[in-house]
This record gives C-alpha cells, structure tokens and sequence, in this order.
C-alpha cells in the first residue's frame, strides 16, 4: 500500500509539471495552429541556463531559476518573429522548420554543454515522511508547490487579463479579433514566448531532479504532445487533466507492469486517442 | 556554380592531402566511444594512446616508421562501431584494430572483421562470446564476463559473508552477459538473490530501487556502465537502500570519471569497482613507468584503467607487427599467436585451444577497490589488499 | 521538348553511363558510400511522393523502414527464410501498416498525421527496443545478407535497380492522371474536392506507396549491413530523409535523389572532423526552408528560367 501511495504521489508530480509543459504547446496550436517541435530543446536549455547560472556564474538559484526563463521566452519570441512568422498559412513548413530547429537545437545543445547530464543544485534537500508510510524527496514537493503556482498564474493570465482575453479571441475566429483591433501578430509573438517560457518554466523546475541531457528533450516534446492530444488542442483544463492521467499511469504503469515500457504508455494513448476521439477530452470538434 | 567548383576543390584537395602523407608512417586503427554516454572512456583511450605512441616511437617506431593511430569514434552503440571498424579497414586500410570497450560495439565488430580479415585485439569488452566464437582474427587481451565474475566477483561476494545478493543489470550484452554468470555462481554458493532488469541509458531507478528496498539485499551489483552508474549510485542513497547495502560497480570506470563525485556526491563513500589499476600495486616495471609518464605528461595521477588497457594493447600491436616484420594479417596472426610480451598488468600470452572464450583470450588481473574518504582502498584479493573493507549502517 | 527538359535529358545520359560502371572504379569504401546513398535515394523519394507531392508530412518514414528491416531480418534469423522473400514480405507488411495508419489519420488533416505518425515511430522504436529477447534490442540483432557470397558491387547493382525501379513507379505515378490529382490537392484542396477529386483517397493511397517503399528500402538496408539496430526506425534517421528532401528540393522529381547524394557523401567528410553534419544540416535546411523552399533544385531552376529570359 505504501508503494502505491508513492507511485501514485510520483504521479501527481510528475502529472502536474506534464501540465506545465503541456499549456505551452497547447496555448501555441490554439492560437497559431502550429506545433513547436522545439519544445523539448527550449526545456532542456532552460535547464542548462540554470545550470550555469547558479554553479559557473555562481548566481542564487532564486535568482538564476527566472533568469533561465526568461532566456528562453527571448529565445521563443525570436523564433516567432522570424522563422515561423513567414510561414504562416503553411501548416506543412512550420511543422517542417520546427522539427529542423529541434533537431539543430538538440545538437547544438551537445556541442555547446556537452554530453554529460547537468544538474542545477537543489534548493531543499532531505526528504518528508508521508504518514510514516514512504519517503518523498523535498525536492520534489516544493517542484510540485511551484508548479501548481505557475499553473495558477497561467489561469489567472487567460482568464483575466487583455492578453489573455486576445488569445482567446485570436484562437476563435482570427480575422474578427484582427477586425476587432486586436495586434495578432504582436499576440502571436507574445504566445510563442509564453509557450517557450512554460517549457523553460517546467525545464528550470525539474532539471534539479532529473538533470538535462541533449539527448532528453525528444521524450519531454512527445510526453508534452501527448498531454495536449489527450487534453485537446487549445484547452487548457484538459491539459491539466491530461497531464495528470498521463503522469499517474506512467508511474503506476512502470511500477506494476514494467518500467521498461514506462515511454509506451503515452503513445499508445495518443494513438487511442487520435484514432477514437481525435479532439481529446476538452477539445473544440472541428 | 562557383559554390560547386568550391566543393570540388575542397574535396580534390583533401584527397591530395591524405594521400600525402601516407607513405612514411605505419597506422593502426582504434575503435571506442569517443561520443555519447560512455564518452568519457574515449578520452581515457586517447591519453592511453598518447602514452603508447610516445613509447613505441621513442624506441624507433614499428618497422623503423613512425607509429600513428586512427581513432575512429563508435559512438557506444553497435551499428557505429561497424561503420567505424569498416572505415579503419577499407578507407584507411590498417593493418589491424585495437580497443574497444562496449561488448554489443565488439560483437558487430568482429563479423566485420571476419569478412575483411583484419586482425583485432580488444582490450575492455568483456562478453564471453567475443572470444568463444573462435574467430581467427580476433584477440582480447582483457578481461572477460566468465573470468571477472568467477575469479573476483563471486568469490568476493563470498569471501565478506553477504547474505542477499541484488544483481541490477543493463539490456546490453555486457550486462545481460555478466548478471547471468553471477546468477550461475550465486546458485552453485547456494546464496539467495534477485535480479532486475534496467534499460541502458536510463536516468531514474526509483521504481526498481523502491523494489530492491523491500527485497533488503546487503549487497548490490550494479551492472550499469556509463553515467547512468551515477544515477543509480545517488538516487539508492536518496532512497536510503545504501549505503546499507553496498553498491559494486560491475564495470569500474563510471565510478572513476571526473564527473562521479559531482552526480553521486556523498553517496559515493563506500561504493566498491572493479578496477585493474591502482597506484600501490604495480605488478610489472611497465605498469610503474605508465604511472610515472602519465603523471609526467598529464600532470595527475591516470585514475581510469582503461587508459592503460589501451596502452597495453596498442603496444602488443606494434610488438606483433615488429616480430613478424610484415603488415600482411596472416603474418600478424601468426605473431599475435606467439606473443610473450611484458604489460602493465602482467605478461600477455594469449590461448590457444578452439572450443572455448580462452581461445585468443589473455585476462589481467582484476581488484575490487572500495571509495574510502574519497581515496581508492583495495579490498580483495586479499594479496592486493591496501586496507579492509568497510561496511554502510 | 523545351530548353530545360533538353538540358535535363543530355546530363541524363552521360549519368547512366557513370552510375553503371562506377563500381569498376570505386574503393570498397566509395562503394559502400554510393549503395548508403541509393538507400536514401530510395527513402528521400519516396517521402518527397508524400511530403512535396501531397503535402502530408509523415513522421513514420523511418518506422516504415524498419518495419522492413526487422520482419524481413527476424524471419531470415529465426525461420531461415530467404533475405529476398524476406524483404518482399516486410515491404507487404509496411504497406498495410501504411495503409492502415493512413486510412486512420488522413482524414483528420495536417497537424493530426504529423503528431500520429510521430506517435507511431517511437512506439515501433520502444517496443524494438524493450523487446530485446526477439529483436536484441539496442545490442543490435546479426542478420544474413542479401547474397551468399559477400560482394559489394552486388550490392550496389541491386540497389541501383531497386531505386530505379523505385524511381519509374514515382514519375510514373506523378505523370499519370493520379499524379495531377496529387498536384490538385496540394496546391488547392479546396478546389480540389469541389471538382470531384476525392482527395482523401488520392492521399492514402500515396502514403500507401511510399510506406511500402519504405519498407523495402529498409529491408534491403539491413540485409547490406548485416546488423539491424533500433537506430533504423529513430527520428535521427528521419531527420536525415527529411533533411535530402527539403534541401535536395521537396515537390521536385530530382530533388531528393540529390540531396540524399550531396548529403551522404559530404557526411562522410565532415565526419573526419567530429559529428557536425547533422547540426549543419539542419542549419541548411532550415535555412533552406524559410528562403529557399524548393531546395537546390529550385535555386538551379530559378537560375535556368533567368538565364533564359535575359
């Protein structure tokens, strides 16, 4: 029983960071119908800024966790601007320059920070006794407060305030919303950003936990794909609970079938999913 | 047009180039990780090879040429390392091959050796089959899955009383290799123990670990190689498995690399490795000159052992090449099989009876070496021994 | 026959000539190098039938191959079946996977076969992977050759006839009636199915074909290097097929059949320096996508049609 509850703890983690990074793909292919498959790549340099912020420029973690976002948001309103920004109206070269980037991003990764998985040093360390029954890493609790912070900002964000209000305007009927006077370019550029800052967000978050290798960003993109599928493109809420049905059946899957198959679980979903009910659990029927 | 007329310069005179300087020394080729997760032994081969060359060509070279080395990078996984065996034998056409330390990198290596006849010595490739399948071209003068397990490991295990033995194996040849000698061995001494199965470059173990922690094993061998060992190492401490159970690193280097501490941190007290290398047992002259040389060149203590196992078989090549006075691999062959030659771990004379993993086989002698206050303590045999082994609460 | 189909057909020529007796010429080493790039001739093309004729963007192409690879290397290894029965049942067998999976997420548009194909190729990967007592997994798995007697020129001639065979059935198919309803639907799907071309049946069957190629090309890949690996069925390989396309020229009849050449054989020379090629690569095609969507092909046209109106 107190292994369940642990892999089922593990779970919830795990489910609600998958969250985090899901919303950033989702917010970018609810707007501008794009799928970033750079996402991985954004997370794990997210993950690297951190890194060499705290142990090589030897700045605070509190300080060098936003900072590496922030980075990260740059670097997606960049890529907005001038990679993706010319293709619009093109589905088949956004998906072809995105999967290019994440490729070129991940081998950049390689020669830049090396082979070796990079750790940024952990900010609570020990572990807390659930009811007597299993230990849980602190580490993990507090990525786990910190997530459930973000997620809430993000709510509070689109539900709230004139940028989310345009998103949800833009991803309903683009041609209103630019008649309406809203800047859509300046709202994409902003939503990419947004969406690169999430994956750098869930990056900076876990990569005390597990380190950030080059080689690691293909599972986070097609972990966050499968959220957003299962979730529904361009819903929110679903990415939330797509996240956490996927977390909590990786680790229970992993723990009592087998932890070779921990990956397979998630794509089997998505192909469940896109083959029965392609709009997922929230999403929009087109 | 002008970008094409660019590229075929380019490419002429990269061809001239090599061609070039061809003619006045003699090349043998080497293959090993010089990327991806065991990228670290690639660098252990390159400081090995450089000490090698120093000695081969300060004493005139091989067949009075001076001696270079192709290191052709396998990337640890099989279909790179044929391409890199095919590309030391067809491109750069070596007279022979040595290195190697992946056993699945060995198994794809050696076919392609066959098929093109050259000769190849491995030196850190340990899966029985390598030398089992009697292929004339191929030696190993380095340990073996059999040898380590039924001349250290077990008797180790035996010899410190452990009571229940945990076997956590990768899904590579090595792994699956060694963890099935040692199950062989532990139901011969009678011992209880559970094996469970890991994929190769993972990252987290907590499920397998949170299993382990309720079988309760004293000791636990951890037949991972690459950083992957790392993880492993810290995330059982995390766990609170060790260090009441101690960890024995099948392989040995991961726990040698610069980068040990940083993953492990304080989890890595008391850890234990196999090693062949250890700065108080020196067993040959030669092994006491690589010591002093590597410090000499490189300014610190050599701590990875592969760095003198390739050293060790790059000399044996160059020794072959001189007594048969020929680059012909038949020639080679024939020298390779009369080998008597002083190493830094012994001296090397390879079998010679087919029907058997002895066949082309020469073993060095192996150490487990426990990490005390962060120092190397050899605890068995208990010949080699520098200090007693120490137990986790 | 305009200026640039003239041109087209005199460099045709002298090009046969040289693909036939090259291997008379080349070192075991350029051998090898020119029978890898027949394969990705063979695997470029085939996604390009897809991707620039119909502008689906297939994720699985490198699954597809190793669907080949692996049924045709397993029954060779376990039931001693023949390397050429071998191939000839994996390639059925990645073309009804191909049909299968195209039949399911054609309909749904763009993103959704992007994402499902994506899905497929790394399930096949995990599952290669993990199942490693059948396939050996990452260890890599000894299969037997195509011909009982090792021979490189063997090999490249039959990689030679099967991609040219490969490459009649694409320009045939292109040519044919069935042809321009690909162009149809790519260039205007709406106006596509408005005039009664039923688009989605154009599309599977495409994704069909060219799945099945896939499967062939991967099944002849493996029994040439005698190991099969789950780098076959990776997204780094796809990459590669990809890479050629887009810059060789997607929607072009050339295009990949040079890009893959140009890349394979200056991989080979980037590689003395370390493993750069993919990082620039991707760089070109990057850069290639965003300014120069047809690729070198389309670059060379531009500069034919200017230097023919000036």
């Amino acid at each position: 029983m107190a292994e369940f509850l642990m892999y089922l703890t593990n779970g919830l983690v795990m489910g609600v960071i998958n969250a985090i990074s899901a919303i950033g793909v989702s917010l970018v292919v609810g707007i501008m119908r794009v799928i970033n498959f750079a996402h991985g790549e954004l997370y794990i340099f997210a993950g690297y800024f951190s890194y060499h912020l705290s142990l090589t420029l030897g700045l605070s973690p509190i300080l060098a966790m936003p900072l590496s976002v922030i980075f990260v948001f740059l670097m997606g309103v960049l890529m907005e601007r001038f990679l993706i920004r010319p293709t619009y109206g093109d589905e088949m070269y956004s998906l072809i320059i995105t999967f290019v980037l994440s490729i070129i991003l991940q081998n950049s990764a390689l020669l830049i920070f090396g082979p070796y998985p990079n750790k940024p040093p952990t900010l609570i360390s020990g572990a807390t006794s659930f009811f007597g029954l299993f230990h849980y890493g602190n580490q993990r609790l507090f990525s786990f407060i910190i997530s459930i912070a973000i997620l809430l900002s993000v709510f509070y964000l689109i539900k709230r305030t004139w940028f989310g209000k345009s998103v949800r305007a833009i991803s309903q009927d683009r041609e209103m919303a630019s008649l309406m006077g809203i800047d859509h370019l300046k709202v994409n550029m902003l939503s990419f950003g947004l969406g690169a800052a999430l994956a750098g967000a869930a990056g900076v978050i876990i990569a005390p936990i597990f380190p950030v290798t080059p080689t690691g960003s293909s599972a986070i993109s097609l972990t966050a794909f499968v959220v957003v599928v299962l979730g529904g493109m361009g819903s929110l809420k679903g990415c939330v609970v797509g996240g956490l049905i996927l977390g909590i059946l990786e680790n229970l899957g992993a723990a009592y079938i087998s932890t070779m198959y921990r990956h397979i679980f998630g794509f089997i979903i998505l192909i469940l999913v896109l083959v029965f009910r392609p709009w997922g659990l929230f999403g929009q029927r087109t | 047009m002008r970008r094409v007329v660019f590229l075929v310069v380019l490419v002429v005179s990269f061809i001239i180039g090599s061609l070039a300087f061809a003619q006045e020394t003699i090349k043998i080729g080497v293959v090993g990780p010089r990327t991806g997760p065991a990228a670290a032994t690639g660098k252990a081969f390159e400081e090995g090879i450089a000490i090698a060359l120093d000695h081969i060509n300060a004493k005139g070279g091989v067949l009075g040429k001076k001696l270079e080395v192709v290191f052709e990078d396998t990337g640890g996984v099989p279909e790179k390392a044929a391409s890199a065996f095919e590309k030391l034998a067809t491109r750069d056409r070596v007279p022979i091959v040595v290195g190697e330390s992946h056993s699945s990198s060995a198994l794809a290596e050696i076919e392609v050796a066959n098929r093109y006849k050259v000769p190849f010595i491995i030196c850190e490739a340990w899966h029985d089959d390598i030398t089992k399948k009697n292929y004339r071209w191929v030696f190993r003068a380095g340990p073996v899955n059999s040898g380590v397990v039924d001349f250290y490991i077990a008797p180790f295990v035996k010899e410190h009383g452990f009571k229940k033995v945990a076997i956590v194996r990768e899904n590579s040849d090595w792994g699956v290799g060694i963890a099935e000698r040692t199950e062989f061995n532990m139901k011969n001494f009678g011992l209880p123990f559970v094996t469970l199965k890991v994929e190769r470059e993972s990252k987290d173990f907590y499920t397998e670990l949170t299993k382990l922690k309720g079988e309760n094993p004293d000791i636990i061998l951890a037949y991972i190689y690459g950083t992957g060992l790392h993880f492993f190492v810290a995330q059982a401490h995390e766990v609170g498995v060790s260090p009441k159970a101690l960890i024995l690193d099948g392989a040995g280097p991961p726990s040698l690399w610069d980068s040990f501490w940083k993953n492990v941190g304080k989890a890595g007290e008391l850890e234990l490795f196999m090693s062949s290398m250890h700065e108080k047992v020196h067993l040959t002259p030669t092994s006491r000159k690589f010591w002093e040389d590597y410090k000499k060149k490189f300014g610190k203590d050599p701590s990875d052992y592969k760095t003198r196992s390739i050293y060790n078989v790059v000399l044996i090549a160059a020794d072959a090449i001189n007594r048969a006075r020929s680059t012909t691999n038949e020639a080679l062959v024939e020298a390779l099989e009369k080998t008597n030659l002083e190493v830094t771990t012994g001296i090397v004379k390879f079998g010679l009876k087919l029907g058997s993993y002895e066949y082309h086989q020469w073993m060095p002698p192996m150490l487990v070496v426990q990490w005390q206050d962060q120092k190397q303590v050899v605890v068995f045999p208990k010949e080699a021994a520098t200090g007693g082994l120490k137990r986790g609460r | 026959m305009d200026k640039v189909e003239f041109m087209r057909f005199w460099i045709f020529i002298p090009f046969i000539f040289l693909t036939l007796f090259l291997p008379f010429f080349l070192s075991q080493y350029w051998l090898h190098v020119m029978i890898i790039s027949l394969f990705y001739v063979m695997m470029a093309s085939s996604w390009n039938l897809i991707a620039g004729y119909t502008g689906q963007i297939s994720f699985a192409h490198a699954a597809f191959a190793g669907v080949g690879a692996y049924v045709s290397g397993m029954l060779a290894v376990n039931m001693g079946i023949p390397a050429w029965l071998g191939i000839l049942i994996g390639t059925s067998i990645a073309g009804l996977l191909g049909l299968g999976l195209g039949y399911l997420c054609i309909r749904m548009g763009g993103i959704y076969l992007s994402l499902t194909t994506l899905g497929f190729s790394e399930i096949l990967r995990i599952i290669i992977t993990n199942e490693d007592r059948w396939t050996r997994g990452t260890m890599g798995l000894q299969i037997p050759g195509f011909f009982i007697e090792y021979s490189k020129m063997s090999y490249y001639f039959l990689f030679l006839i099967v991609s040219a065979f490969f490459l009649w059935v694409i320009y045939r198919l292109i040519r044919s009636e069935m042809g321009l309803s690909f162009r149809a639907v790519l260039n205007d799907e709406l106006a596509a199915s408005s005039s009664g071309i039923d688009t989605i049946r154009v599309r599977i069957l495409a994704f069909t074909i060219s799945s099945a190629m896939a499967g062939m090309a991967g099944g002849l890949y493996g029994h040439y290097l005698m190991l099969i690996t789950p780098d076959i069925p990776s997204l780094g390989q796809m990459f590669l097929v990809l890479a050629m396309a887009v810059i060789g020229g997607m929607g072009s009849f050339i295009g990949p059949i040079l890009g893959a050449f140009v890349l394979e054989i200056l991989s080979e020379y980037i590689r003395i320096y370390g493993e750069y090629h993919v990082l620039l690569f991707g760089l070109v095609a990057l850069g290639m996508a965003r300014f120069a969507p047809g690729g070198i092909m389309g670059l060379l046209e531009k500069r034919w049609r200017l230097r023919e109106m000036s």
